[in-house]
């Protein structure tokens, strides 16, 4: 990053503040470092260990670099905290290349209680819109690697469901199950000559997320914002599911650019539910030959003191910049990204 | 790396990490076809098993360009081998008697050539400058010796070597001044 650039991401950074601030969100700082963390299968935590100086025979105590801020967060909301954002470093390991990730990164994450996943989809509009004054000439446009890209409210809302039938013909509503997806996405893909294959594709959703990120991510967003919402319930994560209908959840991502920006629930609050998912979680973890963490028990009983509806949102700072300041690479917005060779 | 992919070898130019935030990883990779030079993006799950395609790399020498097309020669065996005009694509911009670069080879047959990513050339032509322009960060054409045209700051001048960029056909650095 140039200082150029430095300077355009600290106005940037201010005016997220600004953004929350305003909106009466209260900024809180969340621990980097935790005994507990995320329990998705997929993450992988930088793992590390707290002594004690003054007990140097006492059995060390495993500690992770936070993937996620978003245990603490909810911890807060449980204290009564009302609407929190924070501005944080989160770390994910094995997670770099190709100018989309670095191990440690920024992130953006906001809660609003007595809210649901559409409030953070309007936030998502006038952040975003409120960065972009000032920065370019006309508020609403902005130019990344060729795109020139309308940011004029609203954005497109699509549901995921319906991306799979307007792109692919494949309903997944109709296809629930692995062996009924797999019948109808070779077909789709016979019917279509498409260069890959479904060979290493396990489990339902790998299907889903091979045709997703082969055929329907990359042109999302390209001349407006676009909000994708309603995911599969398998990719339950920490979201409520759906009122009308239990086979999605109430979660949806932002794309501008071909880039996934922001992931956003409306949050889950059942600790009976919660703690299915994180035992479900430990045992694909245990499966997988990864480290197994402890459930955070003052989490659990904290989820059960929010009784308001909830909605949060996690965005990946580091991007946003790429994007508003139209740079190739996130490389090219954060000072000392991690090089390996 | 090269691949196997939908039939065709292709060299894999940049892979990023996709984690759609559940389930399994994916690698995005662009792939760049050896034939035709098209590059297709795709998605790999991690596990993915592909067909490594057999690709070597030998030191050759540009030699000189004639009805057959591109003539090369194989710096260890002195065997001479030629590529056409589409084989060679963009590179032919750089070549020069004599350049040393690195021809690919797919199964024992040579398929295209990687060239140094940064060359010297000598400026066959340029624009005279304007006096005191050298800070304001204005460019001018100019044609280096294989007859491209680059876009150079104003203080180039004819008789210059200059570096330039092969993957991008940009102006990279001047190496020294014309001797008068």
């Amino acid at each position: 990053m140039d200082f150029q650039t430095a300077k355009s991401r600290a106005l940037l950074t201010k005016k997220i503040r600004e953004f929350f601030d305003s909106n009466n969100f209260l900024e809180v700082e969340t621990p980097i470092m935790s005994s507990c963390v995320d329990t998705e299968p997929n993450l992988d935590p930088f793992e590390t260990f707290l002594i004690e100086k003054s007990n140097p025979k006492a059995a060390k105590i495993p500690m992770y670099l936070n993937p996620s801020p978003e245990i603490h967060m909810k911890k807060l909301l449980a204290q009564n905290s009302g609407d929190i954002y924070t501005l944080t470093k989160t770390f994910r390991n094995g997670e770099f290349g190709g100018g989309r990730h670095n191990p440690e990164f920024t992130m953006l994450e906001w809660y609003r209680l007595n809210a649901d996943y559409t409030k953070m989809m309007e936030d998502c509009e006038n952040l975003v819109l409120h960065m972009n004054t000032n920065l370019n000439k006309d508020p609403t446009k902005l130019t990344h690697q060729g795109h020139t890209i309308d940011l004029t409210p609203p954005w497109p809302r699509i549901e995921v469901n319906e991306l799979f039938i307007q792109n692919c013909g494949i309903d997944l509503l109709k296809n629930r199950d692995f062996t009924t997806l797999q019948k109808t996405a070779q077909t789709y893909l016979n019917d279509k000559k498409k260069p890959y294959t479904l060979n290493a594709c396990e489990t339902w959703d790998d299907i889903f997320y091979k045709i997703f990120l082969n055929d329907i991510e990359p042109n999302l967003g390209l001349e407006k914002p676009v909000i994708v919402y309603n995911y599969p319930a398998t990719q339950r994560a920490l979201a409520k599911k759906h009122e009308q209908n239990e086979f999605w959840v109430e979660r949806f991502e932002l794309y501008i650019a071909g880039q996934e920006l922001c992931n956003a629930f409306s949050e889950l609050t059942d600790a009976d539910e919660q703690r299915k998912r994180f035992e479900e979680d430990l045992l694909t973890r245990k499966e997988m030959g990864k480290t197994i963490f402890p459930i955070d028990e003052e989490f659990l009983t904290g989820l059960e003191s929010i009784t308001q509806p909830c909605a949060g949102n996690a965005l990946g700072v580091d991007r946003l910049m790429m994007i508003l300041l139209d740079k190739a690479s996130i490389d090219d917005v954060i000072f000392f990204p991690i090089q390996t060779t | 790396m090269a691949l196997v992919f939908n039939g065709t070898t292709c060299l894999v130019t940049s892979t990023q990490f996709v984690n759609p935030g559940k389930g399994s990883a994916f690698t995005r990779a662009k792939l760049k076809n050896l034939r035709t030079g098209q590059v297709v993006e795709s998605t790999f799950k991690s596990g993915e098993s592909v067909e490594i395609a057999d690709v070597q790399n030998k030191k050759c020498q540009y030699l000189y360009k004639d009805g057959a097309g591109y003539n090369f020669m194989d710096n260890d065996t002195y065997e001479q081998f030629a590529l056409s005009a589409e084989d060679i694509a963009e590179n032919g911009n750089y070549l020069k008697d004599g350049t040393n670069c690195y021809a690919l080879y797919i199964d024992n047959n040579p398929v295209s050539i990687q060239l140094q990513p940064k060359m010297d050339f000598k400026v066959t032509f340029a624009d005279p400058g304007v006096k005191g322009d050298s800070a304001s960060g204005a460019n001018k054409d100019c044609e280096i010796e294989t007859g491209l045209k680059v876009k150079v700051p104003l203080f180039i001048k004819e008789g210059d070597i200059i570096k330039v960029n092969t993957e991008t056909g940009e102006y990279d650095s001047k190496v020294n001044e014309a001797s008068s």
